[in-house]
């Protein structure tokens, strides 16, 4: 149901041409030959129980309603002579119009019984496919690797000198080492910071770190190919550079 | 790949085809889908790949996707919008006779209906016309499929109408 403002309903007839089409279907009526001027005192007398409606809403009901007692007026006394203004709508132009009513409510019925039915079509949701920058792959991979296998090399030999493993690096201080590194260098590469001890405990440290700056905005993140060095530089050079 | 309706000239420009030869492919891959799970969906001149509709409740159980539900009313000025788009919202009201204010807003608000660009009339009306949405939703594969009417008189009215669609 629509729930954005209160809907305008009176004994479930929505607006006067529904109200009207109502009649012609209780009385079985076809549209294309009744006489819409005979049902004026049955469509006042609906007008009439209805409930208070708003201004406007009521204006259209009695628009209608003057048109239906005019309609009647003049199958009584057919001598009646027509008004300029009054024929701004013929008995066969109203009929028309509740004609055309008639199929906008069938349709919409139709409509609606599809809705209820639920036989309805879905297309793909969730975005397009994001698929990695092409260009050098493998290359960059491979070289990625060897990257990877001479820091365990060297990492292999460093692990042998722990002592005592503990808290050796606190991600508060790691930040600061990089705050100060990148205010006085401006543009700092990924690996010459995890160059000097490229422990596993000292890179999850650095890499926290970074994220931290990155996330106060103090630095900006870039990466020029897939695999290749991180560059970190500082948020105030970037947008200077700007 | 795409998850928004793709057009014709822009198929024809990726395979290097003819605007005929995309058309004659598509109606091809159209009745290729005929007893699967897939459907292709055309309006205008775009298209786009859908679920068959006598899937729904599977497909929405799968997204948890809830059933549409429309008023009376709100229905009434869809089905105006639907046959004889691009129409203004006076011309909705004088067909229902009432204000359809709200109706459209509530329409539009879920992606129903959208606007197709200004009437050139006195007050450059918005025109209002259905959307991917609306087809979705009433498991129409075009507008060419809209139900047609079963009342004498519907069938009285829609003779003398253009059939929907088949305007620019």
């Amino acid at each position: 149901m629509d729930s954005q403002a209160p809907r305008v309903t009176v004994e479930g007839f929505d607006g006067p041409l529904d109200l009207l089409l109502e009649l012609v279907e209780e009385k079985k009526l076809d549209i294309l030959i009744v006489r819409l001027g005979d049902l004026a005192d049955e469509y006042l007398a609906r007008v009439r129980a209805m409930p208070s409606l708003p201004a406007d809403e009521v204006s259209a009901f009695l628009a209608l309603a003057s048109r239906l007692v005019l309609l009647k007026a003049r199958s009584l006394l057919p001598s009646l002579e027509p008004l300029a203004e009054e024929e701004s709508e013929s008995e066969e132009e109203l009929r028309l119009r509740l004609l055309e009513y008639a199929v906008v409510r069938e349709r919409a019925g139709q409509l609606g019984a599809r809705l209820r039915a639920g036989e309805r079509a879905f297309h793909r949701e969730g975005g397009t496919i994001e698929l990695p920058p092409r260009g050098g792959e493998v290359d960059a991979l491979a070289s990625a690797w060897s990257r990877v296998l001479a820091l365990a090399a060297r990492h292999g030999e460093r692990e042998e000198d722990i002592v005592a493993p503990g808290e050796r690096y606190s991600v508060e201080q790691r930040t600061a080492e990089i705050e100060a590194l990148v205010a006085a260098q401006g543009r700092v590469s990924f690996a010459t910071l995890l160059a000097e001890a490229p422990t596993v405990g000292f890179a999850v440290v650095t890499f926290i770190a970074l994220l931290d700056l990155y996330r106060r905005g103090v630095i900006d993140l870039s990466q020029d190919e897939l695999f290749s060095d991180i560059l970190i530089t500082g948020r105030e050079l970037s947008s200077a550079q700007n | 790949m795409a998850e928004k309706p793709v057009g014709r000239s822009e198929l024809g420009r990726i395979v290097g085809g003819t605007p005929r030869a995309v058309e004659n492919a598509l109606a091809e891959l159209g009745t290729s889908y005929e007893g699967t799970g897939l459907r292709l969906q055309r309006s205008g001149d775009e298209w786009q790949i859908v679920t068959a509709t006598e899937h729904a409740p599977q497909v929405a159980a799968y997204l948890g996707a809830d059933r549409l539900r429309l008023s009376a009313a709100s229905l009434e000025t869809l089905s105006v919008i639907a046959y004889r788009q691009p129409v203004t919202r006076a011309e909705v009201e004088a067909i229902r006779g009432v204000n359809c204010d709200q109706t459209i807003y509530t329409l539009a608000s879920r992606r129903l209906i959208e606007e197709r660009g200004r009437k050139e009339a006195p007050g450059r009306p918005i025109l209002y016309g259905t959307t991917w949405e609306f087809l979705e939703c009433f498991g129409l594969q075009s507008l060419d499929d809209l139900p047609r009417a079963l009342s004498p008189e519907g069938q009285v009215l829609e003779s003398a109408e253009a059939r929907p669609g088949e305007r620019a």
